[in-house]
């Protein structure tokens, strides 16, 4: 090619690249970008910040040019806005020596800072963390002040033992409380029907109670007596600035010398947090311990919600795709479903909380519990009117999943079928609901994963931040559906918002965080990524 | 994954499942009745799941509208017309003057008090006396009774001829005995006020306030010359129970030109209110004892009509005035701007007038309404904030004498021919009308009409605020910032993913994004509040920036690139790449921000833009404020748009595309020109529904804002949205109450705005859908 020619060729292009419109296909790439970059960052928050909370932390110990010292685990760095000078963020714990479990040391105060090896982080029971120094163990047989190590960890997997009964003895005392409640409602009931008080009837319900209540104050006494005898071991301990302060070896949940652990020790540490962060309750207002009671709740929710919100979905969907004529009935059938989707959650909280829980709850507290009104049974929220309010919300969901994988069905398949003399019931049944399942499946799964991250419409249907009892539970009728219950994300909203210590509070909001993440976007994935075959594998049979 | 049966199969297995015998002893026949059996039973199955399927599709209608419908009609009843109906009339002459009735709040029985001073209690259903008490004046002479005060609808002050006063309390106390309701009543006497010498008292009136250990007895006489007294009873109880009792007594006296023609006390004993013959307003502020100072005067009408009937409004602080055309209005002080104090009376609500003087005024003990009686006999009420006529009362007997029940659910009227009548009172929602809702409305205190949401406070006297425009403004203050912000996101983005970027990449890129959409709003809720507020609090300046310099580095690096792109390496990139390419230059972009935020901060905004901020407009800046609700909000909708508008992109045909194409158009100009118009409605869609999702959005708001109700859109404070309001105030509101009704009718309105927005969105796709099946 010619040189000049080719000259001529560029200048025009160069001209012609702004006229062209080159540069907004590089701009819409930008946007992509951006939003790409903002899901990123977001991701990466949460997953840093949820998964770091459990790793032990060294505790340093932080000499000042003043001569003074603290010791505490060095959470965050952060430039002075107007000097530009650092400063460090310290969890120094110790709540009940130091109203704050947090200080902040300009960089330019520090002299030094160590890791020493003999600082002992505590876990207890109220407080938050301690970090210090220790110094005795106290038992009732006496006390030791040398081989100390040694002598807490075995006072220490002592008292967890006996903990364990303690622990028997308390499911025996809650157990017995049910019983006497139940019992209650009962003599209620009877004292509502116009029993007599003399009756036989009612003679021997109070006699069963009365007895119960004597057990259970002989328990309380057993419980509280040995409580008393277990709080008489106790250790000493020393914080940086020489305070001393004895803890009950029954405060303390764990403990572990944060300088000198091993990796593998670590991972061990690791594991047991998360253990306990899915399997126990939770502790200090929601801000330590498990989220057990929030799992669980989540997750009977959402059966609760399938049942209703799975029939109801995918009957709508048939209808549409294979019952509906075309027509001005399923026009507007898909107008009411695209605006089911598109109302907004609360207002179907709003919805659930007059129709379900005043409305129908209402209705069932004066037909079935008039005697233990004005105390409502069913008529406040609980799980069941939440269950069902999501349920409602997530209709949509399956039926356009349901829908998409209906049509998905290639005709020439159901006109097989038709044509063999199968009944359209028949046809349904057998080969396309079959080939349709997947699909189905997708609907089924984007709908839970909904129903475990919807929140708004929770809060005034039942649920609570801290429910008393699960819903399921030994007593008669195990499933109690009327009672409250705890939820991922309203724990995320109720620790992160409404607890006293924000600063204290957030590793745990951002644990629940990740978890519920983690949920949610999986089953999302597994939604989608089934939904995806389901295509590739019609358009690779492609009649 | 089972495979799905084949058609074969699904049939084989319900119909010819006993076939095979059969096909061997003889040929398939339709007659055979086993077959007919067969075939019939599934023709019924079918008819009935057709049925029942049916049934089901519809129901969802059926939600939607049942929810509507549900949602309104809770939220209805703040709109019902109070009722009010005539339970019972009986006659009730006397020789005696009747001074008053009342009836207690069972409306069972009523009572008279006439001018002797006995008081007639009697069966309220046919007017039969059952007990009389008679109360007599200290004086122990045959007294009568000059005139009678009362408040709360229990204390009265009978003032006697000679002017002496007594202080009496009618109660009545029901009593259940099986099942079976009775009413007792008492009347007793609080205290006594002798008379005082050579003076004539006009009126009087007493006040009772205090707690037992403390306890305030205040007589306020209207005298002779113009003249008023205040005489104060302090009742001080000690921890051994020792009594202290001390007396006040003072008095004051207006000019004798101008005569007082009315006046009143206000529930507490705390100010005094008198009106005069030319139209002045007189307010003295007599809550010290034995100290009296005129705090107000106004000239309330210029034209020196004179007022007629006072009554100090429920809460203290407003009084209702009636003047001698008829005219009601209510006035209350402003608040002075400077000090905060309260300011002279002001003239604020208005209300229809009557045709004769007003007669008499009483104030309602429950809330701000109060009744008027005009010297036509007609009777009235109204609510003071929501200035609606409650009731209406006027026959041929013009009324003379009216009483409420304790519970203001009952009303005894006295009209000219001695006619007793009772009257049951059903005004639920006296507060609420259309005007209080969405208007601007003059509250007690401020200093102008507007529009305020504050339902409720720690005193029960305090005056609702239930504007809804305050919340509607919210969000749409919300959904305005986040549109903002997502719009040209998702638009652009989808656009890219649609028409240039690499296919692998595509096929990731949305079900990526589409994932993004599940992500739960709590999360991005606390996300944006807890750790990007303060972020954005401390880079503030990096954000303004970042809005201007990533788009000038962005134009900068195109300049480089033109010299650059003909290189086969940079061609390559162009084939779907560049957004791979231009993440380093958006990282740049916000590097530079930050890194210029300080000098610049230095530099104009002394080191610290906040309180720059403060110092130079008054602004504040908080810290969860509509930047972060942009991005919240924004994030929250920008799959949903982009999803949509992907979508609409991708379904356009590919015919339309390669005409373009091939007739020599670019990429760009193939999309701006052939696919975005065909793609519009969609795209228009997509907004729609976006704007539907942001709008109801609760947790992001609830959590990332203040939930200040203000009007203002300054994107350094935050909002109270429609959503987040229900969210907040629906679990304490006291159900079937006025808030638990209105947030009802907020959710009704977030379902109406919603529903017509996606409604519309809805259309729109179905005929786009319609449109592009003719390709």
């Amino acid at each position: 090619m010619d040189n000049s020619n080719s000259e001529t060729i560029n200048i025009h292009a160069h001209r012609s690249y702004w006229k062209l419109g080159e540069p907004m296909v590089w701009l819409s790439g930008a946007a992509l970008a951006s939003i790409l970059a903002i899901a990123v960052i977001l991701v990466f928050v949460i997953i840093s910040n949820g998964l770091g909370v459990f790793w032990p932390s060294p505790v340093a110990r932080i000499s000042l040019l003043d001569g003074g010292s603290t010791i505490g685990e060095l959470t965050q760095r952060q430039q002075k806005r107007d000097t530009g000078a650092w400063r460090q963020q310290i969890k120094t714990g110790n709540r009940d020596f130091n109203s704050l479990d947090f200080r902040w040391i300009e960089d330019s105060d520090i002299k030094k800072i160590t890791y020493p090896a003999n600082i002992i982080a505590l876990e207890r029971m109220e407080f938050g963390n301690f970090y210090g120094f220790l110094r005795e163990v106290n038992t009732p047989s006496g006390q030791f002040s040398k081989d100390l190590n040694s002598q807490f960890e075995k006072q220490f997997h002592f008292i967890a033992e006996e903990m364990e009964k303690l622990e028997d003895m308390e499911d025996d005392i809650s157990s017995l409380s049910n019983d006497m409640e139940s019992l209650r409602l009962k003599k209620q009931k009877l004292e509502y029907h116009g029993v007599a008080s003399g009756s036989p009837e009612l003679a021997k319900v109070q006699a069963e109670h009365a007895r119960l209540q004597q057990e259970f104050e002989e328990l309380l006494i057993k419980q509280s007596n040995e409580i008393n005898r277990l709080r008489a071991y106790t250790a000493t301990f020393e914080d940086i600035s020489g305070k001393t302060k004895s803890i009950p070896f029954l405060d303390i949940v764990r403990y572990y010398y944060p300088n000198t652990m091993s990796f593998f020790q670590k991972v061990g540490f690791y594991i047991e947090k998360l253990w306990e962060l899915l399997a126990e309750e939770p502790r200090e207002a929601n801000t330590e311990g498990g989220l057990f009671p929030a799992i669980f709740g989540t997750v009977l929710m959402v059966i609760i919600m399938s049942f209703l919100s799975f029939p109801l979905g995918v009957i709508t969907a048939i209808y549409m795709g294979e019952y509906a004529k075309d027509g001005v009935v399923n026009r507007m059938v898909h107008i009411a479903v695209h605006n089911l989707a598109g109302i907004p959650s609360i207002v179907y909280g709003v919805f659930g909380l007059g129709f379900f829980v005043y409305g129908i709850g209402g209705t069932i507290d004066t037909l079935f519990f008039p005697e233990r009104l004005p105390t409502p049974t069913f008529g406040s929220g609980g799980i069941l009117w939440a269950s069902l309010t999501l349920g409602l919300l997530t209709v949509p969901v399956v039926i356009v999943a349901t829908e998409e994988a209906l049509s998905a069905v290639p005709k020439s398949v159901k006109e097989g079928s038709l044509a063999l003399g199968a009944t359209k019931f028949q046809t349904l049944i057998r080969v396309i609901l079959p080939m349709a399942s997947p699909g189905i499946m997708t609907g089924f799964i984007l709908a839970i994963a909904r129903a475990a991250g919807e929140v708004a419409p929770l809060m005034i249907t039942g649920v609570v931040k801290l429910a008393p009892t699960l819903a399921l539970d030994s007593s008669f009728p195990y499933l109690h559906l009327e009672r409250k219950f705890m939820h991922l994300g309203f724990h995320i909203y109720d620790v992160g918002f409404q607890s006293p210590n924000v600063e204290a509070a957030k590793p745990m909001v951002f644990v629940t965080t990740f978890l519920l993440v983690m949920i949610v976007m999986v089953m999302s994935s597994l939604a989608i990524v089934l939904r995806n075959r389901l295509k590739e594998r019609y358009t690779i049979t492609g009649f | 994954m089972p495979a799905p049966p084949t058609a074969d199969e699904a049939i084989g297995n319900e119909m010819f499942q006993t076939a095979p015998q059969v096909e061997k002893l003889a040929p398939f026949s339709a007659e055979d009745p086993k077959i007919i059996r067969t075939f019939q039973r599934a023709k019924r199955i079918d008819l009935m799941a057709r049925w029942g399927i049916s049934a089901g599709g519809i129901l969802v209608i059926f939600c939607v509208v049942g929810m509507m419908v549900f949602i309104a009609a809770v939220g209805m009843p703040l709109f019902i017309t109070p009722s009010v109906a005539k339970l019972s009339q009986f006659d009730r002459s006397l020789q005696e003057k009747i001074l008053a009735v009342g009836v207690d709040e069972y409306l069972e029985t009523g009572f008279s008090l006439d001018q002797r001073g006995v008081w007639s209690f009697y069966y309220m259903k046919d007017g039969k006396v059952f007990n009389q008490v008679t109360t007599k004046p200290v004086a122990k002479k045959n007294l009568q009774l000059h005139s009678i005060e009362t408040y709360d609808n229990k204390i009265y002050s009978l003032l006697w001829a000679d002017g002496s006063t007594t202080v009496t309390e009618v109660k009545f106390l029901p009593k259940f005995n099986e099942g079976v309701r009775t009413i007792t009543h008492q009347i007793n006497r609080i205290a006594d006020f002798p008379a005082e010498q050579n003076q004539q008292v006009l009126q009087s009136f007493a006040r009772i306030s205090g707690e037992d250990d403390s306890k305030r007895v205040t007589l306020v006489r209207q005298l002779g010359n113009n003249k008023i007294q205040v005489i104060q009873q302090l009742v001080e109880e000690d921890l051994m129970g020792n009594t202290e009792e001390k007396n006040y007594s003072n008095d004051f006296q207006y000019p004798l030109e101008d005569p007082i023609t009315v006046m009143t006390v206000d529930r507490l004993g705390n100010a005094v209110y008198a009106g005069t013959q030319t139209g002045q307003l007189l307010q003295w502020n007599i809550s010290e004892p034995g100290e009296a100072s005129l705090v107000g005067q106004v000239q309330a009408f210029e034209n020196a009509m004179a007022i007629t009937a006072l009554a100090v409004v429920f809460g203290e602080s407003s009084v209702a005035v009636g003047d001698e055309k008829g005219n009601l209005t209510v006035w209350f002080p402003g608040k002075i701007q400077k000090t905060g104090e309260p300011g002279p009376l002001k003239k604020v609500h208005i209300y229809d007038s009557y045709k004769n003087p007003i007669a008499r005024l009483l104030p309602s003990t429950r809330n701000k309404s109060f009744t008027s009686l005009d010297e036509g006999g007609n009777i009235r009420l109204n609510h003071m904030t929501s200035e609606r006529k409650l009731l209406d009362l006027s026959s041929a007997q013009p009324y003379r004498i009216f009483g409420f029940s304790t519970r203001d659910n009952g009303l005894v009227t006295l009209d000219d021919h001695n006619q007793i009548s009772l009257w049951e009172l059903d005004i639920p929602h006296p507060e609420v009308s259309w005007r209080t809702l969405f208007g601007e409305v003059w509250y007690e205190g401020y200093q102008e009409p507007e529009h305020i949401w504050q339902s409720s406070a720690s005193t029960d006297d305090f005056e609702p605020k239930f504007s809804l425009t305050t919340l509607v403004f919210g969000s749409l203050k919300g959904t305005f910032y986040a549109m903002v912000f997502s719009i040209p996101l998702a638009l652009f983005g989808a656009i890219y993913t649609s028409e240039f970027c690499k296919d692998t990449y595509r096929r990731y890129l949305k079900p990526g994004i589409e994932i993004m959409a599940a992500m739960p709003s709590v999360i991005i809720g606390f996300l944006i509040a807890l750790w990007l507020a303060p972020i954005v609090e401390q880079y503030v300046i990096s954000f303004f920036l970042s809005t201007l310099l990533i788009p000038l580095v962005t134009v900068f690096f195109l300049f480089v690139w033109q010299a650059i792109r003909e290189n086969p390496w940079c061609k390559r990139i162009e084939g779907g790449y560049e957004f791979l390419l231009i993440v380093p230059v958006i990282i740049f972009g916000c590097w530079l921000s930050v890194v210029l935020q300080a000098p610049i901060e230095r530099m104009l905004f002394n080191g610290n833009f906040q309180l720059w901020l403060y110092q130079e407009t008054g602004m504040r800046y908080d810290q969860r404020n509509s930047i972060i609700i942009g991005y919240g909000l924004g994030f929250l909708v920008i799959p949903l748009i982009f999803t949509i508008c992907d979508d609409a992109l991708t379904n356009v045909p590919k015919s339309l595309k390669a005409a373009s194409l091939s007739l020599g158009a670019s990429r760009w100009q193939t999309l701006w020109r052939v696919v975005l118009p065909s793609a519009s409605p969609g795209i228009f869609a997509a907004i729609i529904i976006g704007f539907g999702r942001a709008i109801g959005e609760t947790m992001v708001v609830l959590m990332a804002t203040g939930n200040t109700p203000i009007m203002d859109w300054s994107v350094f404070n935050g909002m109270r949205t429609l959503a987040a309001n229900i969210a907040v105030e629906l679990p304490e509101a006291p159900v079937d109450g006025t808030l638990y009704r209105i947030l009802f009718l907020s959710g009704a309105l977030l379902f109406l705005i919603t529903f017509f927005l996606n409604t519309f969105a809805e259309v729109i796709r179905q005929r786009l859908r319609k449109s592009y099946g003719q390709f």
